[in-house]
């Protein structure tokens, strides 16, 4: 496989993930940067065992670990179930008026566009990348633990716990009330 | 115990599972179910177990409306879309990546 035909295949894919997992856009172009000239280099190596896609979201995700590692302050510890207990009855709804609305027209809200980014990027790395390789970019769990190199019990156990960090952040943070039916309306 | 007390546990604990606004049974079963929840969704549990669930669900309001988050939780980041590389920012990334490569 040449260079070109494994980019102009794979770039948007991977340009996708890599703005998901990194959030910014700058981070983003680095990522998928770095996965392809990883790709290219080890290109020799790939065996055909999983699909071309599965390997480069494979590459990526270790390279996106490896970045977080280096980073100061960028949250590394294991989420436990109990601490997504809620404690009051407040922490029960998500704080967002979207009764009524589908996901896309509730998503489009900058500001709960903006909660939700932030959420997943406070998320440490090894339950986001879960998330975003399952619930976002679609893949099964077990392509999820052939990317990971996990098996599929602990794939589904880090996604429960990244979902429930997620549901947790969105429930104390909310957005406005009325926000999101003033841009449905107009 | 007598079988008059004995019963009237029973119908007391039947009592308190019904109560609509209520929370009186075991936080140990809100924290069971709460470890399912995410299989619950994505229908990955017996039948079995799937009946336990929406039994509780039908006990206990706060567990419901937990779910319910949950759910909408898992919808938003299923929709959450990520803005789309443009032609000219995709042909930039290629020629950078290109000069990595030839530098190497």
């Amino acid at each position: 496989m040449t260079f070109d035909r494994m980019y102009l295949d794979n770039a948007d894919r991977m340009y996708r993930f890599a703005q998901r997992l990194c959030g910014e856009e700058e981070d983003a172009r680095d990522l998928v940067q770095e996965t392809f000239l990883n790709a290219y280099r080890g290109l020799p190596q790939f065996r055909g065992d999983s699909q071309f896609s599965t390997w480069l979201y494979r590459i990526a995700s270790r390279l996106c670990l490896a970045m977080r590692r280096r980073r100061k302050g960028e949250p590394q510890h294991e989420l436990s179930i109990e601490e997504f207990i809620p404690t009051s009855d407040g922490e029960l709804r998500l704080q967002i008026p979207a009764d009524g609305l589908t996901p896309e027209q509730a998503l489009a809200n900058k500001q709960l566009r903006r909660t939700l980014r932030q959420a997943i990027q406070e998320l440490p790395a090894k339950y986001r990348v879960v998330l975003v390789l399952r619930d976002m970019e679609g893949l099964s769990a077990k392509e999820v633990g052939t990317v990971m190199g996990l098996n599929e019990r602990a794939v589904k156990s880090r996604l429960h716990r990244a979902r429930l960090f997620i549901r947790r952040e969105l429930a104390a943070r909310g957005i406005g009330s009325g926000a999101l039916r003033t841009e449905k309306g107009g | 115990m007598s079988r008059r007390e004995n019963s009237r546990k029973v119908a007391t604990k039947q009592v308190k599972r019904k109560t609509p606004q209520g929370h009186r049974h075991s936080k140990a079963g809100c924290v069971k179910v709460l470890q399912r929840l995410s299989a619950y969704l994505d229908d990955e549990l017996t039948t079995e177990v799937c009946k336990e669930v929406r039994a509780h669900m039908g006990a206990c309001p706060k567990c419901e409306l937990f779910l319910a988050s949950l759910r909408q939780t898992i919808s938003l980041c299923r929709h959450f879309k990520a803005s789309p590389l443009s032609p000219a920012k995709k042909l930039q990334l290629r020629r950078e990546i290109q000069k990595a490569i030839s530098r190497a």
